[in-house]
């Protein structure tokens, strides 16, 4: 059971003046929070390094918490940042891997990521964007395998990939 | 930071660590930035001196609007990027762009008039060849003056966390452009509104663009 919002704002309060016993309970209940936030968000496997990762943000950024203001939307504000940036350096190596050519060697780790993280999005991007990403990056299909099962030439599954995981990014970086 | 084998280490020794913290406050942002625009404006004075027109009702209609504007502009954009030091979701002030539409009005405005009297050929009337249309230096030291109060705003910004980091380079360089062309502007004679109206409102359109592309990696964290 993960505490609720006037608990975590009292020990926030204490944590800011320095409480030791109180900054200890709310990194682990924070850490609890988080951990179900990330659950439906990433796959399994990153969900302690994320958490990890915005726990030390978390820590870091205490000073901006406004006691006149609700505790958990600041918390999900910094979880959601930390994410689009997770989510930023995923799509970053994966465009890297595009450039390379050798998209088709992808890790089965990565597809799988690739395959959570997109899922739920994929229907607002246009239609040959998706394709493009769902055969090459969750299928694992090769960039030329690709092209001759969509009809598109090479290059343009390149670019539809690129753009459409640019726009992914946007979309969730947007999202409220 | 160390990276850590599991979370229970990291929290232990995060909780080592632990001292109070001086909270970060908007309102500290936006007094750091208004002192940056008096020492932009008190530089520009003691370099340009200051243009007496302004309180011998020598200065135009224009120059007072315009000015007004930029003013109003700054202070909107300002204000909303110090709130945005905060991580917040939702409630996206709007106020700063509808400032900024506004202060867009006037170069507009100055561009149909000096284009409708090319129109009539009246001879007389200077137009586009008005020589103050064409003097780009006050747009160069409004930019100067605005760095300044850019820099006041990143390092507030680096003290806070802000989320959103495109919106918040706008922002930032809306507000330098518009408080540093104010700032150099209380020293400008020339009040024709084809000289304020564009050269003087220039810095502010040409800041945000500078801000969006330079100051997010400034500021993430």
């Amino acid at each position: 059971m993960v505490a609720d919002e006037p608990t975590l704002a009292r020990l926030m309060m204490a944590a800011q003046k320095g409480d030791k016993p109180a900054t200890n309970v709310l990194l682990s209940e924070v850490g609890l929070w988080l951990e179900r936030y990330f659950r439906r968000r990433v796959p399994p496997h990153s969900i302690d390094d994320l958490v990890q990762d915005v726990l030390i943000a978390f820590y870091t950024k205490r000073a901006t918490w406004d006691p006149d203001r609700p505790f958990l939307p600041w918390l999900a504000a910094i979880a959601r940042y930390r994410w689009v940036d997770h989510l930023r350096r995923v799509y970053k190596h994966e465009t890297k891997e595009l450039m390379d050519d050798d998209a088709a060697q992808d890790s089965e780790e990565e597809v799988v990521m690739a395959r959570v993280s997109l899922d739920r999005l994929f229907g607002q991007l246009p239609q040959k964007q998706a394709e493009a990403i769902e055969l090459v990056k969750i299928a694992g299909l090769s960039i030329s395998e690709a092209a001759e099962k969509t009809g598109q030439s090479e290059s343009l599954v390149k670019v539809n990939i690129h753009r459409g995981l640019k726009k992914l990014a946007a979309m969730v970086e947007k999202a409220d | 930071m160390d990276k850590y084998s599991n979370r229970e280490e990291l929290i232990a020794a995060l909780t080592e660590q632990a001292a109070p913290v001086h909270r970060v406050m908007p309102h500290q942002g936006a007094l750091l930035i208004g002192f940056a625009t008096l020492v932009a404006a008190l530089v520009s004075i003691m370099i340009f001196d200051f243009w007496t027109g302004m309180i011998t009702g020598q200065a135009s209609g224009f120059f007072w609007i315009t000015n007004g504007l930029l003013l109003v502009a700054g202070v909107a954009s300002t204000l909303t990027l110090v709130a945005s030091a905060l991580p917040r979701v939702g409630a996206k002030s709007s106020g700063a762009w509808w400032s900024a539409a506004m202060l867009a009005v006037v170069p507009v405005a100055a561009l149909i008039m000096l284009a409708s009297v090319e129109a009539t050929h009246d001879h007389s009337a200077t137009a586009f060849a008005d020589p103050t249309l064409w003097y780009w230096e006050c747009a160069a030291y409004g930019m100067v003056a605005g760095l300044l109060v850019a820099i006041a705003a990143v390092l507030f910004l680096r003290r806070g966390a802000p989320v959103a980091l495109e919106r918040t380079g706008w922002l930032t360089g809306l507000a330098a452009g518009s408080l540093g062309s104010v700032a150099y502007g209380v020293t400008c004679p020339l009040d024709s509104i084809a000289h304020v109206g564009i050269v003087h409102i220039a810095p502010a359109a040409i800041s945000a663009v500078l801000g969006r592309l330079v100051v997010p990696r400034l500021i993430r964290w």
